[in-house]
Parts: C-alpha cells; sequence; structure tokens
C-alpha cells in the first residue's frame, strides 16, 4: 500500500484537512479543558478544581457514578453475552435482526426513549398497573439508582451487543466443535475457548458501555427526579447552573483519568489479539 | 478381514425437509484407511459428522466398538477430528493447542510436555511449540490440527477435507505424510474427500457416495476397474459411459456394433450401460477394428495423447501412447476384458434428489 | 450444530425484544393521547398530529436536525475518507498517533468532548448557533467514518491502482475507477452510521449550542423539565414508521437483488451493490423532501428578529403567531428551566438574548450585575395604560425605581395536595417533612423555591443570608431528602395529576390547571408564609434588537393578548384589564389565582441575595442534592 502515495508530501496533502480539523476540534479543546481545570480566575496555576473531586458531595457524586456505570456494564454485559449467542448460532445476519432490534430505536430521540420509561416505571406507571392487574405486588423504582440502572442499561445496551456479536460470529464453528472433539464439555468450551476468543469483542463492549454510564447527566436527571447526583450532572451544574467554568474543568480532567486508564487498557489488549 | 470398529446402520438424516442420508449403511474396520468420496452434496460430511457427534442421525444407529454412541456427545466419544481449515484456537500457542485435549483429561505436566514434542516431531514442526497459529502456512497449520488431535490417541481419527485448503503441490506432500503418519500410529482413519486421485492415492477402502447413497464400497483397484454404475465411472476417472444393449451372455450391442465381452445375468435384449476406459479405446487403422471413426481432437498430455474420436455417433475419449493427427480415419476395438457392463439405474430417483451439500 | 432456535431462546429474545420497544409503543401511544399530560389517558386524537403542521418550533428543531445530520455526514464522510485513504500511504508509527487523535472522540465523554468545544468556541468569540453546532457533529462524526473506512482500505491492493496510472490515467481518475468502487459499501456504512449517530446526539449538542438554536434533542430536553409536548410524540412516531417503512423496503430489495443474483451469479454482485446505493439514495432523498416540507428558519432568517428568553410554557404559541404577523419581526424564542440557568446563559454572552422573562430576585441580581436596560417607557404605552399600579410597587421591592422590568405573572408558590391520598388539612409546610408521606413529597428543583419552604417552615425570612439560618435549613432539607421522591420544576404538575405523588410544592398559576385535570388536587397557601412572586419583561443591556423587544413587551400588555396567555398558561395576570375580562366567574374571583390581602401579606417577595448569598445558597443546595 505504501506504493499508493509514492510522495509522502502527496499523502499528506489529502490527509491534511483532517490534520488541521483534529488538531483544532479534537486537541486544542482538550487543551483549553486542562488550562482551565488547572488555573483559577487570575490564570494561576493551581490543582484546587481537581482536588476539589475530594469534597464530600462531589466524590459521592463520583463514587455513585461509579458503581451505577459498572452495575450497568454488568447487567448489559449479562444480557448481551447470551443474546449474542443466540444471533451468533443461529446466524441471524446483523442486517437484518440486529439493525431491527437495536439501530431502529436509535431514531427515537434518545431523550424521548428515557423519558418513556418515566411512564412505564411510575407509581402509576404503566408497568405497575400490568402488574396491578395481574393481582402481582408493585415496584417503586421511579427516582431510585434503580430507575437511573435500567435507563443506562436500555440505552446502552446495543453498544454492548454489537461488539460481542461481532466477535462471536466471527468464530469457526468447528472451532467450537474442535474443542467439543477434544473431550471438552460445554462449560469447558466455552470457558477456555467462546470465552477468551472474544475478549476483544467484550473490551470493546465494556468500554462504550462503561464511559457513557459514568459521564450521562441526562439519563439521572430524568429517571432519578433530580436527586440524585451523578459525577455528570455535577460538572454539568457547573457549566449551566453555577457557572464555574474551573471547577467544571477541573472535575473533567477527574473523568479523563477514568477514561485514559480505559483506554490504557483496551489498546493492552488489542496489542495482545494482534 | 479385520475386526468391525464401527457399523452405521439405516442412518437417515435430513435438514429442513431435504433427505441429506437414506437409510445408510456401513461397517468399518479397525486399522482402515476409508474414504468416503463423493461430490458436493452427496452425503458424506454429514456421515462424518454423525460418526464425530455433531450431528445426531433422525434414525439409525452408531455402533462404535460394540457400543451405541448415537447419542453420546462428541467430547465422551474415543475419536477425533481434524477440521477443515483447521480449526486451530488462535487465542492458544501451537504447545497449548496441542495440549487442549490432555489438560481435559487432567494430564501430568511432564506428560503433556512429552505428548507435545512427540507430536510435533511426528508431524515435522519441532520447535514450533511457542508459535501463534496465525503465522504458520496453512500446511503447517494443517499438521498442527492433526497433531493436537492424535496426541488424545484416538482410535480412529477422522479427516474432514483436511487438503482442500492446500495448494497441489503441498496437497501431494501431505498425501503422503497421511500415508505414512497412518503406518505409524496403527489406527484407523476415515477420510472425507471429493477428489478422486485422492482416494485412489490413500485408501485401503473407498466408499462413494452421491445424493444420500452408498454407490459403491471396495478397494481403490474394485472402484475404477469395476464402478458398478455410471455415476461411480463418471466420478473416478474418465470415462466413455455409453448406452447400451446386453444382447445375451458375453454379447453386448453398443452403438449398434456388437461387441464380445465377459458379463452375464444381465439377461437378453436388456438395455445396460457400459464403461470403456480411455486407455482401454485401442486405434487400429481402418478395416481392422468393430466400429469406424475420425479422430477430432488431440492434446498432448506428457505420458500419453489424449483424443476425441467421431465413431458411431459418439464421441469417444482415448488415451494412447501413439499419435493419431486430427482427420486420420480409424477403426475402434476393445478388448471383451476392458468392457465394463452395469445396469442402468434402478429408479429415477436418485438422480432426482437435488441434495445440497451440508 | 442444530439450527433451529430453541424455545428457552426464542422467549429470551422476546423479553429483550419487549424491552427494547416498550418505550417505543408508548411514545406511540402517547402521540395519540388526548390529554396533554401524559400521565393520563385522555382519549383518542389525531390532534397533534395536525397540529404538527404548524408547530414551527418542533418543525424547526426537526429541520435544523435533519440538515446538521446532512451536512455533517457529507463533510465528515469526505474528509474521513480522504484522511483513511492517505494514512494507509504512512509510516506506521505517524498512523498509529494519528488514529489515536481520531480515536479521542469515540472513546471520550461526550459531555467532555461538549464542553471542550464549547470553550474553544468561546475563547474564540465564536457565536454559537447552527456553525458551532455543525462543527461539533463533524468532529464526532470523523471516527466513525474512518473506523468504517480505513480496515476496508487496508484489504485493497494497490496493484489495480497502479496498473491504471501505468496505462496512463491521472492519479484521481485511477483512483475513482479502482479504488473508489471497493471503498463504496464501507463509505456507505461509515456515512449511515455518523448520520444515525448525528440525529440521536443530545450532550455534545446541548453544549455547543447557543440561543435560539435547537435541535430535537435540545429541544426535547428543555421540554422534559416540565412535560413534553404531545406534538413531538406525534413526530417520533412519524419519524419511526418512516425509518421502518425503509428498512423493511430494503430489505425486501435486498432478497429479491438476492434472487437475481442466484439466477445471474456474475451480474448480481453489481446489481446488489446498485439496489444498495438506490435505497441509500432514496432514503437521502425522502429525508431532504422531509426537510423541504419541514423547512423553517435555517436559511430564510430575516433582517428583523427578537431574541427571547422565557420560562418554559408561559406563554400562548399563537401569541407568537400574532406578533410575527402583524410586526413582520421573527422571534426566536428560547425557553430556560429556572432562573438560575437563564442567568448562567445570560452571564456568558450577554447579547445572546434581547429580552428576558426572569422573576423578581433574578431581575435584582441582574439589575445589581448592570446586565439590564433602562426602559423607554414611551415605546410601551400599554405596560403602564393595563398593568396594575400595585404590581409596579410590588415591583420596587426589586427594581426600586421601576426603570427595568414590566410585570408579566405573578402568584404564590403553596402546596399542592391529593385530597384522596392526603387526609388532614393542610396548613402547614411541616406536612412535606412528615414520615407518613415518605416517597410522595415533590419538591422544586429550584435553590430558592427549596430554601423558602424549609426557612418559612422555621418562620425565618425567606431572604436570609444569616448563614447560621441557612445552616438550619440545609440540615432540615438533608433530613427531609429520604422523603422525597423528586425534586422536579413543571413536572410536578404531571405526576400531581397522574397520582404519582400526594404532595408538591407548586406555583400558584398551575392550580387552576391541574385542577381541572384531577379535581382531587387541592392548592393551600401555609399558614408560615410563602413566597409572592413577580416575573417581569427586561431588556438585555446589551441587546441588538432593543427596539423589537420593546415592541414585543408592548403587545402582551394588550388586555386581548394577556387574556389569551392567561387562558392558556393559567398563570394569574397583573393585567387588570385582562383580569375584567375573564369570563368564567370562577376562575376571575379564584381565590388561587387572585389570592386576598389577607394571603398576601403573609407572603414576601424574594431579593437578591447578592454574591456571597448566592455561593451560600450554592453550596448548601450542592450538600441537599448529594445527601441521598
Amino acid at each position: 500500500m505504501s506504493k499508493m502515495f509514492r510522495d509522502r508530501r502527496k499523502a499528506g496533502a489529502v490527509a491534511s484537512p483532517y490534520f488541521a480539523w483534529a488538531l483544532i476540534f479534537i486537541l486544542v479543546p482538550l487543551a483549553m479543558i486542562l488550562w482551565y481545570g488547572l488555573t483559577d480566575d487570575s490564570g494561576a496555576f493551581t490543582l484546587v478544581h481537581i482536588a476539589a473531586i475530594a469534597q464530600p458531595e462531589h466524590m459521592k457524586a463520583l463514587l455513585l457514578a461509579l458503581e451505577l456505570a459498572i452495575i450497568s456494564t454488568v447487567i448489559c454485559f449479562l444480557l448481551a453475552y447470551p443474546l449474542g449467542m443466540i444471533l451468533a448460532k443461529n446466524k441471524m445476519s446483523s442486517a437484518g435482526i440486529i439493525t431491527t432490534i437495536f439501530i431502529l430505536p436509535m431514531w427515537m430521540n434518545f431523550l424521548l426513549r428515557t423519558f418513556s420509561w418515566m411512564t412505564l416505571l411510575e407509581n402509576h406507571g404503566v408497568i405497575n398497573g400490568v402488574l396491578e392487574f395481574l393481582h402481582l405486588p408493585t415496584i417503586h423504582v421511579i427516582n431510585t439508582p434503580g430507575a437511573i440502572v435500567i435507563g443506562m442499561v436500555y440505552n446502552f445496551l446495543p453498544f454492548m451487543i454489537m461488539p460481542i456479536y461481532n466477535s462471536l460470529a466471527k468464530i469457526d464453528e468447528n472451532v467450537i466443535n474442535a474443542a467439543r472433539d477434544l473431550g471438552a464439555n460445554s462449560v469447558q468450551t466455552f470457558l477456555r475457548v467462546t470465552l477468551p476468543l472474544t475478549v476483544p469483542g467484550i473490551i470493546s463492549g465494556v468500554t462504550m458501555v462503561f464511559i457513557p454510564a459514568l459521564t450521562t447527566f441526562a439519563i439521572s436527571t430524568m429517571l432519578g427526579g433530580s436527586k440524585i447526583l451523578l459525577i455528570g450532572n455535577v460538572i454539568e451544574q457547573e457549566f449551566t447552573l453555577t457557572y464555574d467554568w474551573h471547577l467544571g474543568s477541573g472535575l473533567s480532567i477527574v473523568l479523563m483519568i477514568f477514561i485514559v486508564v480505559n483506554m490504557i487498557v483496551s489498546a493492552i489488549s488489542e496489542k495482545k489479539d494482534e | 478381514m479385520s475386526k468391525e470398529l464401527i457399523t452405521l446402520s439405516h442412518i437417515s438424516k435430513s435438514f429442513d425437509g431435504q433427505l441429506i442420508l437414506d437409510d445408510l449403511n456401513l461397517v468399518i474396520h479397525e486399522n482402515e484407511f476409508v474414504t468416503l468420496l463423493g461430490p458436493s452434496g452427496c452425503g458424506k460430511t454429514t456421515t462424518l459428522r454423525i460418526i464425530g457427534g455433531f450431528e445426531t442421525p433422525d434414525q439409525g444407529k452408531v455402533i462404535f466398538d460394540g457400543m451405541d454412541i448415537t447419542a453420546l456427545a462428541p467430547n465422551k466419544r474415543q475419536l477425533n477430528t481434524v477440521f477443515q481449515k483447521y480449526a486451530l484456537f488462535t487465542h492458544m500457542d501451537i504447545a497449548d493447542n496441542i495440549a487442549f485435549g490432555l489438560r481435559i483429561k487432567n494430564k501430568s505436566d511432564q506428560y503433556i510436555k512429552d505428548k507435545i514434542s512427540y507430536a510435533l516431531k511426528l508431524v515435522n514442526l519441532e520447535g514450533y511449540e511457542h508459535r501463534m497459529p496465525d503465522s504458520l502456512s496453512g500446511g503447517q497449520q494443517q499438521r498442527i490440527a492433526i497433531a493436537r488431535a492424535i496426541v488424545n490417541e484416538p482410535k480412529v481419527l477422522l479427516l474432514d477435507e483436511p487438503l482442500g485448503a492446500l495448494d497441489l503441490k503441498l496437497r501431494q506432500d501431505m498425501q503422503y505424510e497421511l500415508i505414512r503418519l497412518k503406518r505409524e500410529l496403527g489406527i484407523t482413519f476415515i477420510y472425507v474427500t471429493h477428489d478422486q486421485e485422492e482416494a485412489l492415492t490413500m485408501s485401503d477402502h473407498i466408499v462413494v457416495m452421491n445424493q444420500g447413497y452408498i454407490q459403491q464400497e471396495g478397494s481403490p483397484e474394485d472402484i475404477y476397474n469395476e464402478p458398478e454404475n455410471a455415476f461411480v465411472a463418471d466420478f473416478i476417472g474418465d470415462s466413455n459411459i455409453i448406452s447400451a444393449t446386453m444382447v445375451k451372455d458375453e454379447l453386448v450391442r453398443i452403438l449398434g456394433t456388437e461387441f464380445p465381452c465377459v458379463d452375464k445375468g444381465f439377461g437378453e435384449e436388456k438395455p445396460v450401460d457400459v464403461v470403456i476406459r480411455p486407455e482401454d479405446v485401442e486405434l487400429v487403422p481402418r478395416g481392422q477394428g468393430r466400429i469406424s471413426g475420425v479422430v477430432s481432437h488431440i492434446i498432448f498430455k506428457g505420458v500419453h495423447y489424449e483424443m476425441e474420436v467421431q465413431a458411431g455417433g459418439f464421441e469417444w475419449l482415448v488415451h494412447s501412447t501413439k499419435e493419431s493427427p486430427v482427420g486420420t480415419e480409424v477403426d475402434i476395438r476393445v478388448d471383451p476384458f476392458n468392457i465394463q457392463v452395469m445396469n442402468k439405474p434402478a429408479s429415477e430417483d436418485e438422480q432426482a434428489l437435488g441434495v445440497e451439500d451440508v | 450444530m442444530n439450527n433451529k432456535i430453541r424455545p428457552a431462546e426464542k422467549i429470551y429474545m422476546a423479553i429483550i425484544f419487549l424491552f427494547m420497544y416498550a418505550p417505543i409503543v408508548t411514545l406511540i401511544v402517547l402521540s395519540f393521547n388526548k390529554s396533554k399530560s401524559r400521565a393520563k389517558w385522555g382519549g383518542f386524537t389525531f390532534q397533534w398530529y395536525l397540529n404538527l403542521v404548524h408547530d414551527s418550533e418542533v418543525l424547526n428543531a426537526m429541520a435544523n436536525t435533519l440538515i446538521i445530520a446532512l451536512i455533517a455526514t457529507i463533510v465528515s464522510t469526505l474528509i474521513g475518507t480522504a484522511a483513511s485513504v492517505a494514512l494507509t500511504g504512512m509510516k506506521r508509527r505517524t498512523r498509529s498517533l494519528i488514529m489515536g487523535v481520531t480515536n479521542i472522540p469515540m472513546i471520550n465523554a461526550d459531555i467532555v468532548t461538549g464542553i471542550s468545544l464549547m470553550l474553544l468556541f468561546k475563547i474564540l468569540h465564536f457565536d454559537a448557533g447552527f456553525v458551532t453546532v455543525l462543527i461539533a457533529h463533524i468532529t464526532f462524526n470523523i471516527p466513525y467514518v474512518m473506523l468504517s473506512v480505513l480496515p476496508r482500505m487496508k484489504t485493497i491492493s494497490p496493484a489495480v491502482y497502479e496498473a491504471a496510472l501505468d496505462l496512463g490515467a491521472e492519479p484521481f481518475f485511477a483512483f475513482r475507477k479502482t479504488i473508489l468502487p471497493d471503498l463504496t459499501p464501507a463509505i456507505i456504512s461509515g456515512a449511515l452510521m455518523a448520520f444515525t449517530m448525528s440525529i440521536d446526539d443530545f450532550i455534545i449538542t446541548y453544549f455547543t449550542k447557543g440561543s435560539g438554536f435547537d435541535t430535537l434533542s435540545t429541544k426535547i430536553y428543555s421540554e422534559v423539565k416540565r412535560g413534553i409536548r404531545p406534538e413531538i410524540y406525534a413526530l417520533s412516531a412519524i419519524i419511526f414508521v418512516v425509518v421502518l417503512v425503509l428498512l423493511l423496503l430494503s430489505d425486501r430489495m435486498k432478497v429479491r437483488g438476492s434472487k437475481i443474483a442466484d439466477r445471474a451469479r456474475n451480474a448480481g454482485n453489481v446489481k446488489l451493490k446498485r439496489i444498495g446505493i438506490a435505497v441509500a439514495i432514496s432514503a437521502a432523498s425522502i429525508a431532504i423532501i422531509l426537510m423541504a416540507l419541514a423547512f423553517g428558519g435555517v436559511f430564510t432568517k430575516k433582517s428583523t428578529q427578537v431574541f427571547v428568553y422565557n420560562a418554559g410554557e408561559y406563554i400562548d404559541p399563537e401569541v407568537i403567531e400574532l406578533f410575527q404577523e402583524e410586526t413582520g419581526i421573527e422571534v426566536v424564542y428560547d425557553e430556560f428551566e429556572s432562573n438560575e440557568i437563564m442567568y448562567a446563559k445570560v452571564a456568558a454572552d450577554g447579547a445572546a438574548y434581547d429580552i428576558l422573562c426572569p422573576s423578581d430576585y433574578m431581575i435584582a441580581k441582574l439589575i445589581d450585575n448592570d446586565m439590564l436596560m433602562k426602559l423607554d417607557w414611551s415605546a410601551i404605552p400599554n405596560a403602564k395604560k393595563y398593568i396594575g399600579e400595585q404590581y409596579y410597587q410590588s415591583a420596587t421591592a426589586f427594581d426600586p425605581a421601576n426603570e427595568y422590568a414590566v410585570p408579566y405573572c405573578w402568584g404564590t408558590v403553596g402546596i399542592l395536595y391529593n385530597k384522596e391520598m392526603v387526609q388532614e388539612p393542610v396548613t402547614s409546610w411541616n406536612v412535606l417533612w412528615d414520615p407518613k408521606y415518605r416517597g410522595e413529597i415533590l419538591m422544586q428543583d429550584s435553590i430558592r423555591d427549596a430554601f423558602m419552604v424549609a426557612l418559612a417552615r422555621r418562620g425565618y425570612s425567606i431572604n436570609s443570608t444569616d448563614p447560621a439560618e441557612i445552616d438550619t435549613a440545609t440540615q432540615d432539607l438533608i433530613e427531609q431528602a429520604p422523603l422525597v421522591q423528586a425534586y422536579v420544576i413543571d413536572q410536578v404538575r404531571d405526576k400531581m395529576i397522574g397520582d404519582e405523588a400526594a404532595l408538591g410544592v407548586i406555583y400558584s398559576g398551575e392550580a387552576i390547571y391541574t385542577k381541572r385535570e384531577n379535581e382531587n388536587l387541592e392548592y393551600v397557601i401555609p399558614d408560615e408564609g410563602s413566597n409572592v412572586w413577580i416575573d417581569g419583561w427586561c431588556v438585555t443591556r446589551e441587546a441588538r434588537n432593543a427596539d423589537n423587544a420593546l415592541k414585543w413587551i408592548d403587545f402582551l400588555c394588550r388586555p386581548e393578548i394577556a387574556l389569551m396567555n392567561f387562558e392558556y398558561i393559567t398563570y394569574s395576570t397583573p393585567n387588570i384589564a385582562a383580569q375584567e375580562m375573564i369570563e368564567d366567574e370562577d376562575i376571575r374571583n379564584s381565590k388561587v389565582a387572585f389570592p386576598d390581602d389577607e394571603t398576601l401579606s403573609r407572603c414576601d417577595t424574594y431579593i437578591s441575595l447578592g454574591e456571597e448569598g448566592d455561593r451560600l445558597y450554592n453550596e448548601a443546595w450542592k450538600k441537599v442534592k448529594s445527601a441521598n
């Protein structure tokens, strides 16, 4: 391929619009966050905005966000893996079922779909209506962390299923047969062959669910009744309510640390995969 | 003949309402190199997968060493499979691939280590323990797949078109390799292929299949020299297959001309097919043979010339070491021993079943 | 393996399917709900679909969404494809470095990406709006295109391309004829992905959009807090059905295409590809037609405008129409959820809006910070003519010389309770601390109102800046937090109508409407006293269209217009002439809409707390909110 552009400069010219774009709209803005997060009003260097994460109300929001994001990620994984296996086993094309189930809802606005869960989950909502009709005990989940987890799982499940399905579908059926043939029972086959072969898919699925779940503010606002603050809500309010850019940027930097850690983990696993 | 090891009795299997195997009966003896040969869709792979335990037959039984294993899971069977396209575990290195079955059986580390080096030596890949499968060539991967199977000391090794993905030269090398392995290991090989040359080269026993039925089984020589029907004759090597009439015992009318032959018992004035191998057609000067014709085409193939001769309204395929240029007027002669008379297929059903390979 | 789907698997898939589609079915059902409140089924109607045709706000947001998505997709596809092609010709190390940068917007949290771009635009003094949102969308779309195109590019052999060059083709021509056809499916799928992400994005748009510009997402978010307009359900249902039909059609075509392919093996592939492109093109053209239908203000900006920033659901949309028709001035109308959010926005960009409708204490704060313009009363004769003198009198509390604000609505804050669920008479704020009602209480998600409740309950001034008093109030609110079901703003209305809660803190203006929808609801002003508030129209100091802003005020002060508004939003009007025109006697004499002097004497207006006071309240509020 290197011959495609015998002249490196020509390649650079074709890619230059992108380089310029990436520099101005990806790197510079990130630098802005760093600058705001590490300075105060007078422009002097300070770490107080980073250290602010230790304030109890910020720490609490961060820990709760971590907890809910982890729970949501685990639930997404537990739901997505069997589904991925069913889809892959039955050779359902990604174009068919998967698009219908997971891409189509995306055309109904994300906020509306989440909002709709409010109607479903409320104390006198649709689900409780059905439960009452069936003479089953009703659930009280709206405005609790449970409702936020449901919202996160609902919104981010597709991002877990797609990479897992893709990595499962890539496995040659005979590789599974080979493991069985060599004496492994179905559990051993799953643990020693299927699962390890899908690790790259799992990691990218986990990344794609964990990060948005950790940083969301819309879902927690809507389904948590504004009662439950996640780190995303705190940052959002610093920009839209209290208007403290420095503090908001400082907390964003803390959030980025988690993202960077996640990036490193997935980069390492990708390298291993190569 | 040695002991019966595997018996398939009255096996039927269909997919989505399509019959793939219909009342199949087959006996495989210990220490044989058996090849299931046939075109794609003939049911050979399904037969192998039933033996391996990856499919359950709709009807019939699989008896292994006197035991009914029809419903036994693949991991409980004393046989191992070498798959098409190798099916190596790409997330493990070569040593771990080979050790997979042994680890499942909780063998000791030392035992496993010994087995790995033994197996790698057997397939001529010493020193490859810590390579990853993706870094190996196709032929090397195939050897690893074989090594991975045989360390488990199976009584039977199932091979599903193992050489299909390799190029010609490598394929020939691997054929000799497999024969050597078979001899050294002293176990039964069941080999699936659609390549008749591979089958003829390696097998002790060939089972020719088509459209879910066994068409013929026997030694390579039997199959080649005495095909029992037109399908087998056509599938194994090049042939002239001609509609003919059995006039009476030892006399057959081909293209209006009577030929003496050695076959008996077909009845009188009975329609039959005859098979004449191209190398058995002798071209002689005009007046010395039974049918007259003209050479219409000739190519040099190295050991022999391949010619087409128009005679009696049929295009005869002829192999000969003697060159007869296009346009030469010739007569055709066939030795009575070289005329193979076969019954016409009993029913058209066998041909009509449009089954797909699964 | 067995290819049959086992029953357990079918059930599992059905459950997931139900999970994914229950909310969507709910929304579609709501789009036919006659009641505006989502908590109540009021019968079947097509009204919202019909209304959609002249709901310019929603259609504008829709048009913006589609235009942004389309342009962002095209630009990012071009840039991304070019970059992918060029990258394969570069050194491995350069390539992985660039891919690392490219991945940032995908892996990074949307909120960080959004904020970082917002900071950039602010520093560059870029006017936030269409262009900034577009730039942001292009930025996060490029990685989707590249991640689709780059892997495909790696598999393409350059041999054909080189052969073409060898035969004398120009490089671009050779590229177009040899590489591009192989790349097309990857480009299309990357572009489709980008388009979908663009349509569905909320967070990044939220931070990069400016005043007067909304996509469907941001429009919905601003409406979520007070209950979504049913027209939006209708619009979403339409979009959903259109996409569903398109998908089914393309699926059919693919099936047919593959049959053709079976018949003519070689030709089939080409045909399949062509059908794929045909589907993509028809989808795009339908999108464009939708856009044309919905076409709003994006490119047809008139020279005369006025930028209005009002509280949510605080005007009859028809009034805006009438104003535009009569004056020819285009109204760019935005809504805020709380005074604090409004203040943050205006503090960030003083020229973003011409006219605001803040509450009393916020007006004081704006005056203190020199953010308002003195009104030219001669230009707004109706303001003095029709608005009651007593309201101007009250307004002196925050606007001492009546220089800045014209009263628009006024009212009290009280408790709305459900008679079925609360048996005892409600007379005190204490009821909101009664453990009996755990989980049945709705508090206002606004700093001043929440603290007002706590301060008034203790008998403190609702404008207290005494740290000790605030601390007590904070402790009280923290103590109350476990009992609170949710902190909401206008949603109190829907939730109370739907029997979701027993008690809620609410503005008097909502009481008339809620009683109409659910007759068990009763509004009361507790004995300890409460807040009486006035919202007024103010012109920003940096207003670019101050003259139009004054015309706007004058228009709203007309009695018949004030009456229209009153009947629509049910908040008490200070317009005496309008009050007299109210036909419904019950309402004209309603104690809720127009409380008597005795009640009013118990109530105070908010005054600005000053910077220090604001800081105290903000800190305390954060503590309350994180106390759960």
